[in-house]
């Protein structure tokens, strides 16, 4: 019994450490696809550098370091918006706000149109652009696809662990039906 | 984000603000301003009833897809502008996103219940009536912003989300050394509020005061900013800066920072614009015989669009303090009218720069005030 209990600690111990890590994970994650991480370059066009946006900026704080994305030059991108010819400014009021980013020597295309913000659209795309130059240059060795494998694998850990404890249970009930029916037997 | 979407849902029309949380905080005249209880105001109710038919609800269910493509079929065959995206965006609206492409997996392609298909038909018929998609939905984005929007009051543009950009760029590489050096900021013509409100979330330690010639943009204004909980640091005035320079000039003193999106279009281009708008673009200016969604007044710059721009610019170098910044989002034809006439008129004020917009037109200008002859002579004194 004290050592099935040992045993026990030891491995919710262990259980609470991997679930700190996957949370650290997902807010992590979050950071990469929905928030607005920007780290300047020289040669990037300055209205695109990093700004905080309230929320946006104490969410991704801190984070932005622990993937190195490949840095984007502005001077390799092509970009399409549905803006059209004609003054622009007050004079339209367009509401077709997607952005369809090119890198030229890769010619990889990213569209994004997650919001009805143009600046927000241009901003997104870029950083879906740099998971995908990572991808494209590393391959099987870039960090957006290792992780992305990690958490897999983890998730197919913890659906493991708990078919496991699903089975013991229900071997439990049985050995506990088992022990129970005797009895009714004999009465 | 998402807390941002969520409160812009509430709908309340009805006007809850007191006017005590307006109070002026400076000087000793307490003007208030932004709180006429405005009641609501359904500017598409009679135009309506006047537009042109609709298709009639569908008979049995269908999907969100299904009424995505027979809206959209409809809009193209009456001529509506971006019938696709108009549909899609109402749609998205509905069912709770911004776009379509942000909507979960598989959404489109479940039924729409039968009050949401009603709400489709509701929405799609005011579009129909040429109401642009922003004021149909009442919403609309601006940066990180999700802003509420009501005719008449001018919808923001995307190129305006840059002018905050540069402003926000250049105030994060000088902010105020703290206490009472902190960065104060003007705005004329603050409309829906989007570049106020924009730049108070981002720079937690900026006020604003923020100036309307319009009752409607004023009351919007303060709508949008309780609604984001920027309210504390937010003055709101219903002032017309071409007829009343000197209560701007009594207010605002000592600013780093004066910026605007005033009307710049030349009054001819409003005209020639017309025919082009009935076929083209919504929104602007519609023919007389049919609604005009948005106020004129927020467009028509003049004759050469340098109206409120001159008067602007002429107030700036008593509003704002040393080295602070003027930063006008203009047409693309101004900014070589404007730099000489500034040097030829405006003491005090130099050209900063032009900048261009996402499409590379030249669109922002910078004027940064100098050092006034009054500073200069203390300064000359003080070193003899």
């Amino acid at each position: 019994m004290l050592i099935q209990s040992a045993a026990k600690t030891l491995y919710f111990g262990s259980l609470l450490r991997k679930m700190s890590r996957v949370f650290s994970m997902i807010s992590y994650m979050n950071s990469v696809s929905n928030w607005v991480i920007w780290r300047g370059s020289p040669r990037m066009s300055p209205l695109l550098n990093p700004l905080p946006a309230g929320l946006t900026y104490i969410l991704a704080a801190g984070k932005k370091d622990l993937m190195d994305l490949p840095v984007l030059n502005e001077d390799d991108l092509e970009e399409q918006f549905v803006r059209g010819t004609g003054p622009g400014g007050q004079a339209t009021n367009k509401t077709s706000n997607c952005v369809v980013l090119r890198h030229i020597p890769t010619g990889i295309v990213v569209k994004c149109h997650q919001t009805r913000s143009v600046d927000i659209n241009r901003k997104r795309a870029r950083d879906i652009m740099r998971e995908k130059l990572d991808v494209a240059y590393k391959g099987e060795l870039s960090e957006v696809i290792i992780k992305k494998k990690e958490s897999v694998l983890r998730k197919q850990e913890k659906r493991r662990k708990a078919n496991e404890n699903l089975e013991r249970k229900k071997q439990f009930k049985e050995v506990l039906a088992a022990d129970l029916n005797p009895e009714k037997d004999t009465a | 984000m998402e807390t941002v979407l969520l409160c812009c849902k509430t709908v309340g029309t009805d006007s809850v603000f007191t006017e005590t949380m307006w109070r002026r905080s400076v000087g000793a005249a307490h003007t208030w301003f932004g709180c006429r209880s405005a009641g609501p105001k359904r500017i598409w109710g009679p135009h309506a009833v006047r537009t042109c038919s609709t298709p009639a609800l569908p008979p049995g269910r269908i999907t969100a897809l299904q009424a995505v493509d027979l809206w959209r079929r409809h809009f193209e065959e009456r001529g509506v502008t971006e019938p696709g995206h108009s549909s899609r965006y109402i749609i998205a609206h509905l069912l709770g996103a911004k776009t379509v492409e942000s909507l979960e997996h598989g959404k489109l392609t479940e039924f729409l219940s039968q009050e949401k298909t009603e709400q489709m038909w509701r929405l799609c018929t005011r579009r129909l009536s040429r109401m642009p998609v922003q004021y149909v939905i009442e919403e609309w984005d601006f940066r990180d912003l999700t802003l509420k929007m009501r005719p008449p009051v001018f919808i923001p543009r995307p190129e305006t989300e840059e002018l905050v950009e540069l402003v926000l760029r250049d105030l994060m590489k000088n902010p105020g050394t703290g206490g009472d050096s902190q960065h104060a900021c003007l705005e004329v013509g603050c409309g829906s509020g989007a570049i106020s409100l924009s730049l108070l979330k981002s720079l937690p330690q900026l006020k604003v005061i923020a100036l309307d010639q319009s009752q409607a943009a004023v009351d919007l204004t303060v709508e949008n900013a309780l609604r984001l909980g920027l309210q504390d640091r937010l003055q709101v005035y219903h002032i017309d800066v071409m007829k009343d320079a000197e209560t701007v000039l009594s207010l605002c003193r000592h600013v780093s920072v004066l910026v605007s999106n005033p009307p710049y279009l030349f009054s001819e281009d409003v005209v020639s614009l017309e025919p082009e708008v009935l076929r083209w673009i919504h929104g602007v200016i519609i023919l007389s015989a049919a609604p005009r969604f948005e106020d004129h007044s927020a467009l028509d710059g003049g004759e050469d669009g340098l109206n409120v721009i001159r008067q602007i610019l002429t107030l700036a170098p008593h509003i704002l303090s040393n080295h602070g910044r003027v930063y006008l989002e203009v047409d693309p034809r101004h900014p070589v009218l404007i730099r000489p006439w500034v040097e030829a008129h405006v003491e005090g004020l130099h050209y900063v720069a032009t900048q261009h917009d996402f499409t590379g037109r030249p669109r922002f200008c910078i004027l940064q005030k100098e050092k006034s002859h009054k500073d200069r002579e203390l300064y000359l004194g003080l070193r003899n």
